[in-house]
């Protein structure tokens, strides 16, 4: 064998038993194993596979979370968005209310610029977000439209349901008394029974379950616009009220007949001035007891 | 053959498993090749953290050139081929003390001369040398972990050897 291939056998680890007696033998076997023992001085930094492996483990689970990390913000911006967008769906599809207390009037306009007078104690609603598809107002009580030329909507109260191209009329709900009086252009009415059309200065009514239809061409706006109310043949119980709403007072009129009709006006400006244009031309009299009122014969 | 049991090393027992077999020898070969100066350490962590990420595309027995190609890369963009430093240690390694009685301390200039004969080696006999005479690596185990004949191995340890017998010759 020669010298290259025992160093290379014992390179290899392979020597057997003979061959190791051989290589022992070489000129430089001390040079060689004094190298080979030097070599070990060289030897790479102790690595331990257990620490390292945990180590890794440590850093894998940390990015797992780390991954699930940027979740939660996301979440969180998530829920804002969603609250975000449910409250804005929630309030731009609720109503828009106005309501009027007693002695209230107050003035507003529809989305279509359409302007509207509420009277007291008078509630009306419209949804916005809807008004191109549905154009509905809900009205409780006494207001006066002026509808923007073109634009077309339906009044809707608990007595009937008036539908108005570009014109300017009132409707009066209250209890037991319906009345809607046309001013300009066209209106029409429509009860559970009946339906009508209203020409300027018609007015439709129901008062205690009866309808009349009646025509008065003076009036060019509803009275109480100019802080007046004004009656036509109408039962005084409703008159006075009226007049509850127009005033901060109770009135008890039990000793008066409901079939007491009463003509005229009343201011509401002045409780006593109003008081008195009601009850002298019925002949009747009056007596105030703090804000409660009680109507009597003469 | 028979077929690998897995056929990824997403689950962390056949991960634990490779991490236990190849890291050592990840480790070692990466020191020996480029140095002590880019922690060898944190290059096969980094380049197990690699093999998990992509855990569902390597089968187990495609793990060990997956980390050494790995490693390696990851090495070579940091490593620029800057000089290789390869320090001996101060004293003599500890697991020599009982078995060879005989072993004696070579003096400074022979270790000096020597660090600088192994930095003269080319890459390849390197480590090839290093991982055989001071790892214990058969010539058989370093031609698999670089993917080389057993014939080149046998012939980058013997020039290693030659070349540097011939500079500490008469050096003590």
């Amino acid at each position: 064998m020669t010298h290259e291939e025992l160093i290379k056998k014992w390179l290899d680890n392979e020597l057997n038993q003979t061959e190791f007696e051989a290589f022992t033998q070489l000129e430089d076997y001390e040079d060689l194993i004094k190298l080979d023992h030097s070599m070990q001085r060289f030897k790479a930094p102790q690595y331990n596979a257990e620490v390292e492996l945990k180590s890794a483990l440590q850093q894998i689970e940390s990015r797992k979370t780390k991954s699930t990390n940027w979740l939660k913000p996301m979440m969180r911006v998530a829920a804002v968005l969603v609250v975000a967008f449910g409250l804005y769906f929630y309030v731009s599809g609720l109503e828009t209310t106005y309501q009027t207390t007693i002695a209230q009037q107050i003035d507003t306009y529809l989305p279509d610029d359409s302007q509207i007078t509420l009277n007291a104690a008078s509630s009306l609603s419209f949804n916005k977000r809807s008004w191109d598809k549905n154009r509905l107002v809900n009205l409780e009580g006494e207001a006066f439209f002026k509808v923007a030329k073109g634009s077309k909507f339906n009044v809707v109260t608990s007595a009937g349901t008036v539908s108005v191209l570009g014109t300017e009329f009132n409707v009066k709900q209250r209890a037991n008394y319906f009345e809607v009086y046309c001013f300009e252009g066209s209106v029409g009415v429509e009860t559970k029974n009946e339906s009508y059309v209203l020409k300027p200065g018609e007015s439709f009514r129901v008062v205690d379950g009866n309808i009349e239809k009646l025509s008065d061409a003076s009036a060019k706006l509803p009275s109480w616009l100019s802080n007046e109310s004004s009656f036509e043949n109408v039962p005084v119980h409703l008159v006075f009220e009226e007049l509850e709403r127009q005033y901060n007072i109770t009135i008890n009129s039990s000793n008066i007949e409901k079939s007491v009709l009463f003509n005229g006006t009343f201011t509401h400006t002045n409780l006593e001035l109003a008081l008195k244009s009601i009850t002298i031309p019925l002949n009747l009299t009056y007596k105030i007891d703090n804000n409660v009122i009680t109507i009597l014969r003469e | 053959m028979p077929l690998p049991l897995n056929d990824n090393v997403c689950a962390e027992t056949v991960y634990s498993a490779i991490f236990r077999k190849y890291s050592k020898d990840l480790h070692d070969f990466l020191y020996y090749k480029f140095g002590e100066n880019f922690n060898p350490k944190d290059k096969v962590q980094e380049a197990f953290i690699k093999l998990w990420e992509n855990c569902s595309k390597v089968t187990p027995d495609k793990a060990k050139s997956f980390l050494f190609t790995v490693a390696n890369n990851l090495m070579l963009n940091e490593h620029a081929h800057q000089k290789v430093v390869l320090k001996y240690q101060a004293t003599k390694p500890k697991h020599y003390t009982n078995e060879n009685p005989e072993f004696i301390m070579q003096g400074n200039e022979y270790m000096d001369q020597l660090q600088k004969a192994i930095e003269s080696l080319s890459e390849a006999q390197r480590v090839a040398f290093l991982l055989n005479r001071i790892e214990g690596k058969k010539h058989k185990e370093i031609a698999e972990m670089l993917n080389i004949s057993t014939k080149a191995v046998e012939k980058r340890i013997y020039g290693a050897l030659k070349i540097l017998k011939e500079q500490v010759e008469g050096l003590n």
